[in-house]
């Protein structure tokens, strides 16, 4: 193997993204495996992500005059 | 129980030869791609094997990876759970369809800091002027190159970039516009030597299998 | 494994920063013990204080960009931010959480942090 040490851990954080991140979602044992949790984590996700995009979009309201 | 590894046509070309041996569960125009699955440690290195089964069923079709560590009980379990998604599948798959994905990530060159000094400023003020600068400073990467190599991708996503990233993106490239694609990544290396450009891939299209 | 680097940087370090903490990822995904899920419950807490420290900080560096804003207000705004900044490295502590833990994946729009 002509990589060196470095080479293989940036390419192993780029795959772990991938493979733990990315992929097709499809419902299986391990996904389940700490099922509650999870659960909340969907939630969590999709509320966070309306939040972020709303952010990002300008549409969040003006922060108070208190501060 | 089975593990999945990624989707594709049903029919397609014969399941390459690996250990451990695949199987394809069919759901009409599509197919799942399985094994047995194998009570492994997970480590750097099942990831790998993972991922080489992967690239080897891509090497001559198109396919959505499934996320890693998807096991259902058998096969009618697998049929259903992809029957469920169907459309969505074949639409994904097609929108992937003889293309692979790269990833892009970018940092400060040299010994220049990106990530903000929280608690050594003493100053309200200077703490935020360090964050400014850090964000606008990400900005600048992010200009000089999510326009050149999106024009050279089908699709594109922007990450949020991980300390000491300043930005971060991962682009849907036909199969052969990587070398070119890899030549405008050296090519605005050589243009922005206060930046550093990390490129990786080809890989299989994970980013880009769910809507 | 094929070589995965289509151009690498002179310096990769920048891009190996996650490396120490992937066999907790890793690990995490097949754990289901009773302590890891009340650990997991504090880390959503704080990933969502997270989340707003991370979008008022944001907002309020478009208000001072803006102008909007006095010296003063400027100054107290900066050090309430940098206290929080602080608190939440306390409570991350506290809870034996690193900053990746609370680094929530958005799908599309990649990652918190």
């Amino acid at each position: 193997m002509s990589t060196t040490i470095a080479e293989r851990e940036v390419a192993l954080v780029d795959l772990v993204d991938r493979l733990l991140g990315g992929g097709v979602v499809i419902a299986g044992d391990i996904t389940l495996a700490v099922a509650d949790v999870d659960l909340v984590y969907v939630q969590l996700r999709a509320l966070i992500s309306s939040v972020a995009t709303a952010e990002e979009k300008g549409v969040l309201p003006r922060m108070g005059d208190a501060l | 129980m089975i593990e999945l590894y990624a989707i594709t046509d049903n029919p397609g070309p014969p399941l390459p030869d690996v250990a451990p041996p695949l199987e394809l569960v069919p759901i009409d125009g599509l197919a799942a791609v399985c094994t047995p699955a194998a009570d492994a440690e997970v480590s750097a290195a099942t990831l790998w094997r993972y991922e080489e089964v992967v690239e080897a069923l891509m090497a001559d079709r198109d396919l959505l990876p499934v996320r890693y560590g998807t096991r259902l009980d058998d096969e009618r379990a697998v049929a259903r759970a992809v029957n469920e998604r169907r459309d969505e599948l074949a639409a994904a798959l097609d929108r992937v369809r003889g293309a692979v994905e790269l990833s892009v990530r970018v940092a400060a060159a040299g010994t220049e800091q990106a990530s903000p000094a929280a608690p050594h400023t003493s100053s309200g003020a200077e703490y935020l002027r360090l964050r400014s600068r850090a964000k606008a400073s990400r900005d600048r990467a992010a200009r000089a190159l999510h326009e050149p190599l999106s024009a050279l991708a089908r699709a594109s996503v922007e990450g949020r970039p991980r300390p000491p990233e300043l930005f971060r993106a991962t682009y849907l490239v036909e199969r052969d516009a990587v070398e070119s694609f890899a030549e405008e990544v050296a090519g605005l290396q050589e243009a922005n030597a206060g930046l550093g450009i990390l490129c990786t891939g080809p890989w299989p299209p994970y980013s880009f299998a769910e809507p | 494994m094929r070589d995965k680097l289509l151009h690498a940087p002179p310096d990769l370090d920048p891009f190996a920063t996650d490396l120490p903490r992937i066999p907790d990822v890793l690990n995490r995904r097949v754990n289901a013990d009773p302590e890891s899920l009340e650990k997991g419950l504090a880390q959503l807490v704080l990933t969502l204080v997270e989340l707003l420290r991370q979008l008022m900080e944001r907002q309020a560096l478009r208000r001072i960009d803006s102008g909007g804003l006095s010296d003063e207000q400027e100054e107290r705004l900066g050090r309430t931010f940098m206290e929080l900044d602080q608190r939440m490295a306390e409570l991350r502590e506290e809870f034996g959480l690193t900053e990746e833990d609370l680094n929530l994946d958005l799908g599309p729009l990649g990652r918190l942090l």
